[in-house]
């Protein structure tokens, strides 16, 4: 039974297509990404179930209830939905207390204790009760924000990017409590973000949004390995795509023959790999290998660019001359080929068929 | 550069200092008999109450128009903006004019009011709206997901973040309130200011006009230490990184047409009387008014002036601004604030003080182009201030490094970067001190040589002697003269609010 | 920091020189009109500015002489040459009353005018020692509003305006020059403690206006009953406009010798510091002469003419009409004056 329940959003601004035909549904407590590149429509999605925006068509259903429907639109205030903006907007005219309090009614008896609860639960140190925003740091504003928005004890909390202004380290740490405090208070939530890396690790449902439209939503996994099309694919996480003949659950391309899933079709198509299923043998022995039972092709190295624990070569495939551009595998830094030798590679697993047949 | 600014600076305490050794002088029981007597009660009760009474509705009505123009679906919004901030272009006293020509009757306290909120309400209005403009919009959102009705959002989000901008603007109408003569001896409202040239014209420099000037010199000190405290250290700054979304505006719906009242209204009283009672004198006047060279005269002495004040003043505020930008420190705070305060005092008390120096003690400057010109210097001084350090700001002293290390010698670098960068800024500052001078009334009065007639003084000496029609010309010129500068204060005020 | 800070020393020097270009051209304009020349002399003028101006603009066309006008009033321009003593930049004093004359000549700064300069002035329209001499006269008015007052319900002298039955229903300017000249005379015939009482009421009974002009219109609006003016605002204004701001409004003449009957005497001196004696001579003899004393009968001041036996305006109640009381303007008190005002409470 899902919990909030999108359909056929529209949204225009003037010319421009900010949003068509959304439908989205989320399950009550979970927690569901919408990534996206900037421009994609995300946020316009995340501010109209707010109820700071209108919405030109469709309709939300929070819990049964209707927010927006033909004609009628609940007022942002009425809807008690939690939100927590890109850098906190944390009130500079108030106190870090007042700030968590700020939803709370004003002689509510137990205003002292929520606001201690909230501020532990966000890991935040009493001593910070007293200063004014300015004076915390991002995260720390960032762990208000979250304890302000949860003091109402929403049923759905919606966050905007809250961790895009962040260090990296800090914004791991911080991402890891939010969805601790989330799951705790099963708190149906849905984070808007750019960074797939994040939506894949912090939700349990991701929905990939591009140019207004939801192209593809279900579990991180599935959206990694099975994208529907090449944008979604490349989206998610660095993909080497290559043309293929498919036959009969097979694939016939620069790297070999591979196992495909996706079923009996045949004929010209576009298979995907993740660059982690590419191992790189470097050959010393010219000898063939059929190594761990993958499939396997052949290349020659033309750059290697060293990069710490993780290095990047190039490689070319000698058998294909249509080859357009070399290959960037992944390789440990230790045992790194030479530039111009020769080198086995191992694929694992299968590879991605995307639905679309070649145009 | 240090020495021109402890110079300028001592220069600026000069008034300050004139009324402590005039009461020194005065001797206790004098002081005591001309301070703590009923006239002064009256002085000071009117001064308070028109100062209560117009900056609580000067609030009302900026906040009002600048939330209309920055935050709704007002039809035609960006026009309606443009007329908030016209009325600084019609000179204060010009605004009565226009008031005592419609509604002869129109004396007092409540005629004081409602042509001070008329004239001066700008001055709250840019920085209320540039800072509506800047808020983040965001905050807003979160107060309405956290249960808060627009309204309730309004007062306890909007509202507080906009205390600094109303703060500001309240300061600068309440020394204008202050400083004023022209307007209420117009619309027969006894000020310590009208007191104070009254006195003067009574018994020139007496004892009894210094000590006004002393009690006005406390109000206005007064009200710079109250916006202070208010202040304190509150600082409203946007917390974050993220570049701020431009707000939605507000649906106005039903509501739309009575809201265009307003914004309408203000304009038709603001800016439609004085424009329909020019019109009307002109047309009376007819040929007659414009002819003689009176007129051309005037022009031409107002514009000498000008632009010999705003030169001098700017140039007299450029080591300062220097200093504050690329040096400051402790030492230069103290200057700094030398600078800012004399530019509070009314023109009257920095007359007043001149007059009695320079007849006492420097006879040679005494009645001198000099002197007026020294005069504008101070109280002009901030305004001067203000755009050139922010013009300097505009150039770092990384360009002057990167441009020496291309080759460049140290004074073909300030030249070509400094200068080039600064300049537009120096040069809307002096067009602001110039705006200033073209409009004063009491130390041009009280000090220009004789023979002097400015604009500002013609069009007075006119409407003393009731030749309205002869003064319409007058008026029209300083009008036009304060137009360019009104379009320059609002493209400023947008700029630096980033948009 | 050591290097620019010198380049701005230098740029400074440069702005200097840019600053001189308007200021030199500001001395050429502004000097032009104000500096004494060797040819020129400079009036301290308290008088009407446009009166001044037609008596300047004929006095040059007649001498070729250049005068240079500084506007005030009475009392700030009194005080000020006071001020400035021996080293007053002021060649001829122009009053409208006569107790800022009194103020001068008592500091012992005027010069003694010439026989010939005084003979044409009428002895009660000049103080017995020749300082200075008067060159108009202007009367105490009471400018009433005709659909509120009605001849029996006046005042029948200066004085019954203070009693209770008066209360905001008159108006004055007591800031101006005018009445504190009224109410010298007031002082000079009926004594300290008289005038001291009479303030006190009056700031009790009467509305403050600042300016005659200003007061009568008041009048003609209906804001009050009637006003303590002179007379030729009145009739300037049924002159120039036709009564625009005084068609409510006729003029109330207390007559009988009562204070309130006062003619005001406008006098002319000459600076004993003057370095232009002669030209200003020249000037205060053209004021008492045919040619200035015209110029008060045929232009549109409505001054009355005191001197060279020249008539009054024809428009004007005459001078031997108005049953003035006896006043020695030489004895007029301002000083006095506004220290009563001020205890009053007036100023």
């Amino acid at each position: 039974m899902s919990f909030l329940q999108v359909q056929g959003l529209g949204k225009r601004y003037g010319d421009a297509v900010a949003l068509e035909d959304v439908d989205l549904s989320v399950r009550a407590g979970s927690r569901t990404a919408i990534v996206g590149r900037s421009g994609s429509g995300k946020t316009t999605l995340l501010r109209i179930v707010a109820g700071f925006e209108t919405a030109d068509r469709g309709r939300i259903l929070l819990d049964g209830r209707p927010l927006v429907e033909a004609g009628t639109m609940v007022p942002a205030h009425r809807r008690g939905i939690g939100y927590v903006p890109q850098d906190g907007a944390l009130f500079p005219h108030l106190s870090i207390a007042d700030n968590i309090a700020f939803g709370l009614e004003r002689n509510d008896p137990t205003r002292r204790t929520r606001i201690l609860e909230l501020l532990e639960a966000v890991e935040l140190d009493r001593q910070m009760l007293e200063r004014r925003p300015h004076e915390l740091s991002g995260g720390q504003q960032q762990r208000v924000a979250l304890a302000r928005a949860l003091a109402r004890k929403p049923a759905l909390m919606l966050l905007d990017e809250p961790f895009s202004a962040l260090d990296t380290g800090l914004r791991d740490s911080l991402r890891r409590t939010v969805a601790r405090v989330l799951c705790e208070a099963d708190i149906a939530t849905i984070l808007v973000t750019h960074d797939q890396a994040e939506a894949l690790s912090f939700a349990d449902q991701v929905a990939v949004m591009r140019e207004g439209r939801l192209t593809q939503a279900g579990p991180p996994q599935e959206l990694y390995h099975r994208p529907r099309d090449r944008e979604t694919a490349t989206f998610l996480g660095d993909a080497i795509i290559l043309p293929a003949e498919v036959e009969n659950g097979w694939a016939s391309c620069s790297l070999g023959r591979l196992a495909v899933a996706g079923g009996p079709r045949r004929g010209a198509a576009e298979i995907m790999l993740r660059p982690e299923q590419l191992r790189l043998v470097v050959d010393h022995d010219h000898a063939a290998n059929g190594g761990d039972g993958g499939s396997m092709g052949w290349g020659r190295v033309v750059d290697v660019e060293f990069g710490g624990s993780v290095c990047k070569v190039a490689v070319t495939l000698g058998n294909a001359p249509g080859q357009p551009a070399p290959l960037l595998l992944r390789h440990s830094s230790m045992d790194l080929p030479r530039i111009g030798s020769r080198v086995r590679i191992h694929v694992q697993g299968e590879a991605h068929l995307f639905d679309t047949p070649l145009s | 550069m240090l020495a021109v600014t402890s110079l300028v600076a001592a220069l600026a305490l000069m008034p300050l200092t004139f009324v402590v050794w005039i009461t020194v002088q005065t001797g206790w029981d004098t002081v005591v008999e001309l301070v703590f007597r009923r006239r002064v009660g009256e002085l000071l009760g009117n001064t308070l109450l028109l100062v209560l009474l117009t900056l609580p509705l000067s609030v009302v009505v900026a906040v009002t128009l600048a939330w209309l123009t920055e935050r709704s679906d007002l039809p035609g919004r960006r026009f309606w903006a443009w007329l908030a901030v016209a009325p600084l272009a019609v000179p204060a006293f010009v605004h009565s004019y226009a008031w005592v020509t419609v509604a002869p009757g129109l004396h007092g306290l409540a005629a004081a009011v409602l042509v001070s909120v008329l004239a001066y309400s700008p001055f709250l209005y840019l920085p209320v709206a540039a800072q509506l403009r800047r808020l983040d919009p965001t905050m807003e959102d979160v107060a309405a997901s956290l249960g808060h009705g627009p309204w309730r959002v309004f007062l306890t989000v909007v509202l507080p973040q906009l205390r600094v901008a109303v703060y500001g603007g309240c300061l600068l109408i309440g020394l204008h309130l202050l400083a004023e003569y022209g307007l209420y001896v117009m619309i027969q409202f006894d000020t310590f200011t009208t007191a104070i040239v009254d006195q003067f014209q009574s018994a020139y420099n007496g004892p009894a006009a210094n000590m006004l000037a002393g009690v006005l010199v406390l109000l206005c000190m007064g009200l710079m230490g109250g916006e202070a405290l208010l202040r304190g250290q509150e600082r409203y700054a946007r917390v974050g990184s993220g570049a701020a979304r431009q707000a939605a505006p507000t649906k106005l719906g039903r509501a739309t047409l009575p809201c265009l009242v307003i914004p309408l209204l203000f304009a038709a009283l603001s800016l439609g009387v004085p424009m329909l009672t020019l019109g009307r004198w002109l047309a009376i006047g007819g040929a007659r008014i414009w002819q003689g060279a009176d007129i051309g005269s005037a022009i031409l002495q107002t514009v000498a002036l000008a632009l010999a004040g705003a030169l001098l003043t700017t140039l007299a505020a450029a080591p300062m601004a220097w200093l504050s930008v690329r040096a400051p420190g402790r030492l230069q705070r103290v200057l700094e604030a030398c600078h800012y305060y004399v530019g509070s005092l009314p023109g009257v008390v920095v007359a007043l003080a001149l007059v009695t120096i320079t007849v006492r003690v420097a006879l040679p400057l005494y009645q001198t182009v000099g002197t007026v010109l020294l005069a504008y210097m101070l109280l002009f001084l901030p305004r001067a201030l203000v755009g050139l350090r922010a013009s300097i700001a505009q150039a770092p002293v990384e360009l002057e490094r990167a441009a020496m290390a291309l080759g460049r010698t140290p004074l073909q670098a300030v030249r070509q970067i400094t200068f080039r960068l600064a300049a537009p800024g120096a040069a809307a500052s002096m067009a602001m001190v110039a705006l200033g001078i073209t409009n004063e009334l009491t130390a041009t009065l009280m000090l220009a040589p004789s023979g002097t007639r400015t604009l500002a003084t013609e069009f007075w000496a006119l409407t003393s002697e009731i030749d309205y029609a002869g003064a319409a010309p007058y008026a029209v010129m300083m009008v036009a003269a304060s137009l360019p500068m009104t379009i320059l204060l609002h493209i400023q005020s947008k700029r630096a609010a980033g948009r | 920091m050591k290097i620019s800070r010198s380049r701005f020393v230098r740029s400074l020097a440069l702005a200097t020189a840019l600053a001189a270009l308007p200021a030199v051209a500001l001395s050429g304009s502004v000097s032009a009109q104000t500096a004494p020349s060797a040819d020129g002399i400079t009036v301290y003028n308290a008088q009407h500015a446009s009166l001044t101006k037609e008596w300047v603009e004929r006095f040059t066309r007649e001498t070729g002489i250049k005068v240079t006008v500084r506007n005030g009033s009475d009392m700030e321009l009194g005080n000020q040459i006071v001020q400035e003593g021996a080293a007053s930049p002021a060649d001829v004093f122009l009053t409208e009353n006569s107790p800022a004359m009194a103020l001068v000549d008592n500091a012992g700064l005027f010069a003694t005018l010439n026989a010939e300069t005084l003979a044409p002035v009428p002895e009660n329209f000049r103080p017995a020692n020749g300082h200075w001499a008067g060159i108009a006269a202007r009367s105490t008015v009471f400018a009433y509003n005709t659909g509120k007052l009605t001849q029996d319900k006046l005042p029948k002298s200066l004085l019954d305006l203070a009693n209770p039955e008066w209360k905001g229903r008159w108006a004055a300017s007591p800031a101006g020059a005018d009445f504190q000249a009224i109410v010298g005379a007031l002082l000079q015939l009926k004594g300290e403690a008289a005038t001291a009482s009479w303030l006190k009421a009056m700031k009790e009974n009467a509305k403050p206006y600042r300016g005659n002009s200003v007061a009568m219109k008041a009048v003609n609006a209906g804001e009050v009953e009637g006003a303590v003016i002179y007379h030729y605002y009145y009739i300037g204004d049924q002159a120039r406009t036709g009564g625009e701001n005084s068609k409510n409004v006729a003029l109330h003449y207390f007559r009988n010798g009562d204070p309130g009957a006062f003619v005001s005497i406008s006098g002319a001196g000459v600076l004993a510091s003057s370095k232009n004696k002669r030209e200003a001579e020249a000037f205060v003899k053209f004021l008492t002469g045919k040619g200035g004393q015209e110029v008060l009968r045929d232009g549109d001041s409505y001054e009355y003419a005191v001197a060279s036996g020249v008539a009054s305006n024809p428009r004007l109640e005459p001078l031997d009409k108005l049953q003035a009381p006896k006043v020695k303007p030489e004895a007029l008190n301002n000083k006095a004056v506004t220290d009563l005002m001020t205890a009053a409470g007036l100023l």
